[in-house]
This record gives C-alpha cells, sequence and structure tokens, in this order.
C-alpha cells in the first residue's frame, strides 16, 4: 500500500471514544505494533499545585483544531516514514474524573520504527499547535487552563 | 472597508461576552490594527489583546499581516487541549 492511503483519523468529538474501532480502522495486513496515548481526567494532583478537580470543561475550535490534527499527523509521517495509520481524537464538553479525554495512536509494521516516539510527538504537538482548551472546576472555584506554547509563521 | 467575523473562545469568549462578533474594517487594517481597535471598543478585551492569538481563516496569523476581505478572525489563549 502506498503511504497516501495509510489511514489518518482526526477528530473532535463529543462521544465517549471508542480504542478498539479506533484501532482496528488504523490497523492494516503489514501492520505488526500500535502505540497509544491516552490521557484522562485525573481527579486528584498530587504534584506541584496539589487539588482536586470535580471536573474539566473542554472546549475547541472545531474545522481549525481538526485541520491542525491533521498537520501534526503529517508531521508524523515526515519524520518516521515506518508509520502506516495514525488517530488523533479528542473529546470536548464535560469531562469527570477518570474519563479518557485525547488520544493519539500510530501504527506500523514492527515496533522498532519510532512508533513509540510518533505518538509522543503527536500529544505533546497537540498541546502546542490545535486549539482546544479546558477549564478546571474544583472544590476552591474554577479557573482556565492556558498553555504556555506561542505558534510560529508556518505552524 | 472588509466585513470580516470574529470567533473568541475561552477566556476571551467569556470576557467579550458573546461567541462571534461581525466588524466592517478599513481594507489596510492589520492584525496589531485590529487588536487595537478591539481593545478600545471592548475594555473587558483590552487585558488580553497583549497575550492573544490570532488566526486568519484558520491559520496562526502575526500582527504585521493585514487583514484579507470575509476574513473569518480566531482570538484565543494559548491552547491547552489534551
Amino acid at each position: 500500500m502506498r503511504p497516501s492511503n495509510f489511514p489518518t483519523i482526526c477528530s473532535i468529538t463529543e462521544d465517549e471514544t471508542d480504542l478498539n474501532e479506533l484501532l482496528a480502522r488504523i490497523t492494516l495486513a503489514s501492520t505488526g505494533a500500535a502505540a497509544i496515548f491516552t490521557g484522562m481526567v485525573r481527579g486528584v494532583t498530587t504534584q506541584g499545585d496539589a487539588h482536586e478537580t470535580e471536573y474539566l470543561e473542554y472546549e475547541a475550535y472545531i474545522p481549525m483544531a481538526e485541520a491542525k490534527m491533521k498537520q501534526v499527523a503529517d508531521e508524523i509521517r515526515a519524520k518516521w516514514t515506518s508509520i502506516e495509520g495514525i488517530a488523533i481524537v479528542q473529546r470536548i464538553g464535560r469531562l469527570y474524573p477518570k474519563t479518557p479525554t485525547v488520544l493519539i495512536a500510530c501504527t506500523a509494521a514492527h515496533r522498532g520504527t519510532g512508533v513509540f516516539e510518533a505518538a509522543r510527538y503527536g500529544i505533546d504537538r497537540l498541546k502546542e499547535i490545535v486549539p482546544i482548551w479546558k477549564k478546571e472546576v474544583s472544590p476552591d472555584g474554577q479557573f482556565w487552563v492556558e498553555g504556555d506554547y506561542i505558534p510560529k509563521p508556518g505552524e | 472597508m472588509n466585513r470580516i467575523k470574529l470567533l473568541f473562545f475561552a477566556t476571551i469568549r467569556e470576557r467579550a461576552g458573546t461567541k462571534t462578533l461581525e466588524m466592517d474594517i478599513p481594507k489596510d487594517m492589520t492584525i496589531q490594527g485590529l487588536k487595537d481597535r478591539l481593545a478600545g471598543d471592548y475594555p473587558k478585551l483590552k487585558e488580553s489583546m497583549s497575550s492573544v492569538l490570532i488566526t486568519v481563516n484558520r491559520e496562526y496569523a502575526f500582527d504585521d499581516a493585514v487583514v484579507p476581505p470575509n476574513a473569518e478572525i480566531g482570538m484565543f489563549p494559548p491552547v491547552s487541549g489534551g
């Protein structure tokens, strides 16, 4: 299969994400490895500013976010030519502790071809350039979580 | 004049008190000019204008760029997805 036919899934959704279904969609006959990163809402934070979280409220600039996810997928393919399928999915809306919020999955023929690094790169880049925000609601009040990355021209 | 559509998100949306706004701006107005105009017209947004990220037609844009006709302008704080 030519690289241009490799599956790329980029989506913002209010629905529960089905990991098995996504994985099936990025698994090809030639696939032998997948690296999956998923983040979830942490109810109790002990590192740094220790606090408890009631829920997170996510919002996104949906059409731009999906376009930037596609850009992240293109960057992954440019860096790791071994990558076969890519899924980048962010859930938005009100999400409670233990709920998965984001999923980045990359597949390849073998595990030693950069598939772990590719998934790591995917979540790091999502947190830099994909227009999604979260408001944290805790017993002590609520505040917007703001990132610190300023995109450069061309990003 | 150019007709543009502004989309506000997160803290900027809350301070603006609205998700969207349509505006007529001079044809040669830059992103910086637009920020200055918003800071003047909407005092609640003034503080945000120094750190706001701006997009034009869903691509990041910077202060010196001229706003194109019928642009869809996004305004929001640094992103925090994941």
